[in-house]
């Protein structure tokens, strides 16, 4: 059985945080690019793209920081291929992101075995530690949660409140968020309509792939096959549950990432396969009673003619 | 004269849309072999492993068939739904419950004929997945939720609860894997060719898919159903219940779905193992698309894909090739079928290339 005690607050606390990094970034690259009118479900793709790539940067060089550099390279990579097809050949957008889902799950199984001769995982390579300072880990009760967190977590802070500060705050922002709304004014007004829609799709991909590396690179040191199992597509959830808006995505990724975590404290009490499957009910149950009320953008899906 | 104009439109689109595949094909293929190349293989060597089986011998011909046959549950299941404008990603999801469905009527009712059986066992299945994407349809047309992320997470579900079936209460004896009961033998396909996996199950999808093709050709449903994936305004405008018509078409997508399940359990495996479709329901995006999504067309597009996942036994066995590349080709399939404009460019820039050659040829002959 489970004794609660204030170890396993603290456990479920630190290990909730974990879960929420990954899904955090990738949401918030999510409200890039639905801001910016082009829907986001590619997410998964590029994230796993991300996950490989960046422990192939690591094992290569022996740099987790560079194989940080791949997982956001490669999730921008993937990321073009859904820009290309929904933006310039004008694919329907939902069709392009799942051609970008299934192209990741299709490469990443396919260059594990051509690199490293190994089917369903990679080798370990070097991966970020915790940041534990002494002074952090002397507060009680935040500091252990705090130090078991590596030093992605604390850019994945950075980057929501960068990203809020950039849609809400800035004019970029705003323009692209005029694209998002409403494409055909945008462009009347002399607005670059397709180079703010590569922006966010880019966008998306970047933070994605980086959502990816702190999967494998940030957690485990190696990539296993399937490694995102659905977060990309959670993200995509959370995105609208937060409202397209990074500080909704930072809301919505703690309320999954401590469902996420709960599974794991409770597998050793009821079958595994039952518990795994809780993050995913929540999702559905979000999806269908909790959304109510939410619109994406209204320029979603829209292009414009030259 | 105005009929014919539209029959000629539309014989046009159909030719238009087969030239669009037959190039998007190529392109796969040949792209999947300068990729082959760049990683170190022998192109040639890999295609030939992979054509050879399908062409040589009849065991191969029906294994191919074999292979194909739940990809054509999958694609019709995928081309139906996307007459709608609803894109089914959930067939590998009601794969699993009609495979379920069909191993617990396959395995617990039993002193029933095979010609009362197997038909019991396809129903449920059919109900089964059936049920799952309807309520996907429901919750989508009553709150707008998305129906890719809803079917998407309920694959996981799906497969993780009955993963716990086979591991759990419904665990034969001694069994080492996660699997259930084997099935009566009252509940097995016949099979077509001896000592191979194919069975009669290829005569029933075919079977489906001509149902589902003369459905929406020939009857008020189906022309209601491809007014309303036109367009859903000018639908509700005539008067269609557009609502009743998603739904009905989303369950009825996901049922298809589930009999591919359920053929795999009573044609192949005899039992429900966990684990056991290797992407059936992602590959039939794949086949819907290079199908244009033409029920009817889906059965030999799974066949051409059925080729290539056929062949990847000789190709693990033959030579050291990764299989995974044949994955990677169904991709560029859906890439390349999606985008035509791109597949016209492209064509466009080769015939500009062969024109120049031409040109210079006939330059060449002059100075001659």
């Amino acid at each position: 059985m489970i004794d609660f005690d204030t170890g396993l607050v603290i456990s479920i606390l630190a290990s909730t945080l974990r879960r929420t990094v990954p899904l955090l970034l990738a949401a918030t690259g999510g409200a890039f690019s639905m801001r910016s009118g082009v829907i986001d479900l590619g997410l998964e793709g590029m994230m796993l793209a991300g996950s490989f790539f960046s422990v192939m940067g690591a094992w290569m060089t022996g740099s987790p920081w560079i194989g940080l550099l791949f997982g956001v390279v490669f999730g921008i990579i993937f990321s073009m291929l859904h820009a290309v097809m929904h933006i310039n050949y004008k694919v329907n957008g939902s069709i392009s992101g799942m051609a970008v889902n299934l192209l990741a799950a299709a490469m990443t199984p396919l260059l594990l075995t051509i690199v490293y001769g190994l089917s369903g995982k990679s080798e370990i390579v070097t991966s970020f530690s915790n940041f534990d300072p002494e002074w952090l880990m002397g507060i009680p009760f935040l500091g252990p949660i705090l130090g078991s967190q590596n030093v992605i977590f604390f850019i994945a802070m950075a980057l929501v409140i960068i990203s809020w500060i950039f849609m809400f705050k800035t004019t970029l922002g705003l323009r692209m968020r005029m694209v998002g709304e409403n494409p055909h004014a945008a462009s009347a007004v002399g607005l670059n309509v397709k180079a703010y829609k590569y922006f966010g799709v880019a966008m998306s991909g970047a933070l994605a792939g980086l959502g990816g590396a702190y999967l494998s690179l940030g957690q485990m040191g190696m990539f296993v096959k399937d490694m995102t199992a659905g977060r990309g597509y959670i993200a995509v959830v959370i995105n609208a549950f937060g409202r397209y808006n990074p500080f909704g995505a930072l809301a919505g990724s703690a309320f999954f990432g401590f469902f996420d975590a709960l599974q794991t404290i409770f597998q050793s009490v009821f079958p595994s396969q039952l518990v795994m499957m809780t993050p995913y009910v929540v999702t559905i149950l979000v999806i269908v009673f909790g959304l109510k009320g939410g619109r994406s953008p209204a320029g979603t899906g829209k292009h414009v003619e030259e | 004269m105005r009929l014919d104009n539209l029959k000629s439109s539309k014989y046009s689109n159909m030719r238009s849309s087969v030239v669009n595949s037959f190039f998007a094909l190529v392109f796969s293929l040949v792209l999947g072999a300068v990729f082959i190349w760049v990683t170190g293989y022998s192109p040639f060597e890999t295609y030939k492993a992979i054509f050879g089986l399908s062409f040589s011998t009849i065991k191969g011909f029906a294994l191919t068939l074999s292979q194909a046959t739940p990809l054509m549950f999958t694609g019709i299941a995928f081309a139906l739904a996307y007459k709608v404008k609803m894109i089914n990603t959930g067939a590998e999801g009601q794969l699993y419950a009609g495979a379920m469905a069909a191993a617990l009527v396959g395995a617990y009712v039993t002193n029933l004929p095979g010609i009362v059986h197997i038909p019991l066992a396809l129903l449920v299945a059919f109900i089964a997945g059936g049920i799952i994407a309807g309520l996907v349809a429901i919750a989508r047309v009553y709150t707008g939720a998305s129906e890719i992320i809803l079917t998407l997470m309920l694959n996981n579900v799906i497969i993780l609860f009955t993963s716990y079936l086979a591991n759990g209460p419904l665990k034969p004896e001694g069994s080492g894997v996660g699997q259930t009961e084997r099935i009566a033998d009252s509940a097995r396909l016949m099979r077509l060719v001896p000592q191979t996996q194919l069975t009669i199950a290829l005569l029933i999808v075919i079977a489906v898919a001509i149902i589902i093709q003369f459905m929406l050709d020939r009857t008020v449903f189906g022309y209601e159903l491809k007014v309303t994936g036109n367009n859903r305004r000018a639908a509700e405008v005539a008067g269609i219940n557009v609502s009743k018509i998603s739904i009905l078409t989303f369950a009825l997508s996901g049922a298809i779905a589930g009999m591919g399940g359920a053929a795999m359990v009573l044609g192949v495996n005899y039992r429900f193992i966990e684990g056991f479709s290797s992407g059936y329901g992602f590959a039939g995006i794949s086949i819907a698309a290079l199908a244009a999504y033409s029920p009817f067309g889906v059965i030999p597009a799974a066949f051409l894909i059925g080729i290539l996942r056929a062949g990847t036994i000789t190709l693990s066995r033959t030579t050291s090739i990764p299989i995974e590349f044949v994955d990677v080709i169904q991709v560029l399939v859906i890439i390349f079928v999606a985008a035509p404009t791109m597949i016209r460019q492209i064509l466009n820039i080769f015939k500009r290339i062969t024109g120049k050659k031409k040109k210079n040829e006939i330059a060449g002959g002059e100075v001659q």
